[in-house]
């Protein structure tokens, strides 16, 4: 099978989406599938050595003031998707998706006379592009791992101005994302949660939805068999986004006794500074600041327990990561989280009720056999579940389904 | 010199040119006779095939203006956010004025669209030139203005 993936960033140094490509690339080659890339900076470096990669132009100017630019951006901004970029940028609008793809579009007119691709999976970019790209006569799917309205809701909710709200609504291409989004061939979503949050947000049919659990590396994190601290909460986001619920967390903490230690693995921010504050932790809270994944394995293996605070969570990956390193989680039974977690491996709680959240800390910070026996599980759970081979063979399981319809439907 | 910089050059000449026929020409020089500013002298498939694309255009611009402002009144706050509760907020206001000034300048340009007034289709016209002219000049002077980064033997002759 020949596979084009299509991503508007690629590097797995920053962000998800990175992240998704490198693995699944990988898993995928390793399964026998020959694949391409059409990605967008910052590049993935190491893809190379298992897939084809056709890097895009991206100028990356959105909030940067055009003096600000280095001179070698200033002189390309006149290439017609430059200059569109440029243009809408100016007007606050984020238009990254919708030039990536069209770009994309384009470029593949011409990667098309020397290849043929039997499917082409774009990974959350939904921009215009992908509509005529249907025109080329093969299947496209994109995976999606949760609708962008929640992250504008979460950000409307918390814009005190009109200036703010009005800079918000622009940056969203959410009419994009719901018109693209339902014209597609089948859209991958990480949980089932996904599923009825993309029919409510972009209108998508359930049938047109298939659910692949996300890929974590088993193998980087495990247990590194250091000591376990006593009464050491470990919380793993960025505390800016009040998806999060950290004031929830930090309000937890509050209720629970003085010996109870956290730890923040995000740099202090403006909104996690003024919360811990309020709630009179700061000397109980320690933020690490972005940590490599050697340091982040450590601290799950040290900590006595993951805590997720969330109100609303996509997949909640911190909580899979934990899991694997045998670590038990106290997490909020909110959005995906309540499926990558179940009893057998952490306590689930209602989101937003900080009192619930400190019960079930101390809970569990009470029963040592208890948390033994959920780490134990943990893991198990995460190799069975969670791995990037099991998401790779799953999603090629998609592909296949898809390829078939879209083939007895010509 | 660069290669880059001289068309940083064409491009500021250029629209500095151009930005200045556009304000000669809807503003200055609209009663010479020259220039047909009575739109109901020129036939339908002319004036539509003008006036229509701007029309679109304008609605667009104007139907996001619109749709920002309704959202913003029509944003509920999800509770709880109990970070914000305190906090004074006058934004739907704005947006209420916001709705309003978009959807009268909406319904005035469609009557102008029907009547055939000369600013209906001047005014448009006038601003996505300025915008887009204005863009090109501002980008065309910061390539002008700077020096290159890169090292020396990287430069572009």
């Amino acid at each position: 099978m020949r596979v084009l993936l299509n991503a508007y960033r690629g590097s797995p140094f920053c962000g998800g989406l990175g992240v998704y490509l490198f693995y699944l690339s990988r898993e995928l080659a390793g399964l026998g599938v020959e694949v391409d890339v059409v990605v967008g900076p910052p590049y993935p470096d190491p893809l190379d050595e298992w897939a084809t990669v056709h890097k895009m132009e991206n100028l990356n100017i959105w909030m940067v003031r055009t003096r600000s630019m280095p001179y070698e951006t200033r002189k390309r901004l006149f290439s017609p998707w430059n200059f569109v970029d440029y243009l809408l940028t100016r007007f606050h609008v984020f238009p990254e998706m919708e030039t990536f793809s069209m770009r994309s579009f384009f470029y593949l007119r011409d990667l098309l006379k020397k290849k043929r691709f039997d499917i082409i999976h774009d990974v959350n970019t939904l921009g215009w592009g992908l509509l005529p790209m249907k025109g080329y006569g093969i299947p496209v799917v994109s995976t999606i791992h949760h609708p962008l309205n929640r992250d504008r809701s979460a950000d409307l909710t918390m814009d005190t101005t009109f200036w703010g709200k009005l800079t918000t609504l622009l940056f969203y291409p959410l009419g994009m994302q719901r018109f693209v989004g339902k014209r597609l061939d089948r859209i991958i979503t990480s949980s089932y949660e996904g599923v009825e949050e993309l029919g409510r947000a972009f209108g998508i049919d359930r049938k047109k939805i298939s659910v692949v659990f996300n890929g974590m590396d088993v193998d980087l994190f495990r247990n590194t068999g250091e000591k376990r601290e006593q009464n050491a909460l470990l919380f793993v986001g960025n505390t800016e986004d009040h998806k999060k619920g950290v004031h929830f967390l930090f309000e937890a903490l509050s209720l629970l006794p003085e010996k109870v230690r956290l730890t923040v693995v995000d740099e202090k921010k403006q909104n996690a500074s003024g919360l811990v504050k309020k709630f009179g932790v700061e000397k109980r809270v320690e933020f690490t600041g972005k940590v490599d994944h050697r340091t982040l394995v450590s601290l799950y293996s040290r900590k006595t327990i993951l805590v997720m605070s969330s109100l609303y969570e996509g997949f909640g990956l911190p909580a899979a990561e934990a899991m694997a390193c045998k670590t038990p989680v106290v997490a909020t039974a909110a959005g995906a989280l309540k499926e990558v977690v179940d009893a057998d491996t952490g306590i689930l709680v209602p989101p937003g009720d900080a009192a619930a959240l400190a019960d079930a800390i101390m809970r569990l910070l009470n029963d040592a056999g208890l948390r033994k026996k959920m780490g134990e599980k943990g893991r198990l759970r995460a190799e069975n579940n969670f791995a990037w081979p099991v998401a790779a063979k799953n999603t090629l399981d998609v592909y296949r389904d898809v390829i078939a319809g879209f083939r007895s439907s010509q | 010199m660069p290669r880059a910089k001289i068309w940083g050059f064409i491009a500021v000449f250029l629209s500095v040119f151009l930005l200045a026929f556009v304000i000669y020409a809807i503003f200055i020089g609209k009663n010479d006779h020259a220039i047909p500013v009575d739109l109901n002298a020129i036939g339908v498939m002319t004036y539509y095939s003008m006036a229509a694309p701007l029309l679109l255009i304008s609605l667009f611009v104007l139907g996001i203006g619109f749709w920002i402002g309704w959202t913003i009144i029509t944003i509920k706050v999800v509770p709880p956010m109990p970070e914000i509760v305190e906090k004074n907020d006058y934004s739907k206001i704005k947006a209420a004025v916001l709705c309003a000034v978009t959807l009268a300048a909406a319904l005035m340009l469609v009557y102008g669209f029907y009547l055939r007034a000369y600013w209906a289709l001047a005014i448009p016209a006038a601003v996505i030139s300025l915008v887009v002219l204005g863009a090109v000049f501002w980008v065309g002077i910061a390539i002008i203005t700077t020096r290159s980064t890169l090292p020396k033997g990287k430069e572009e002759s």
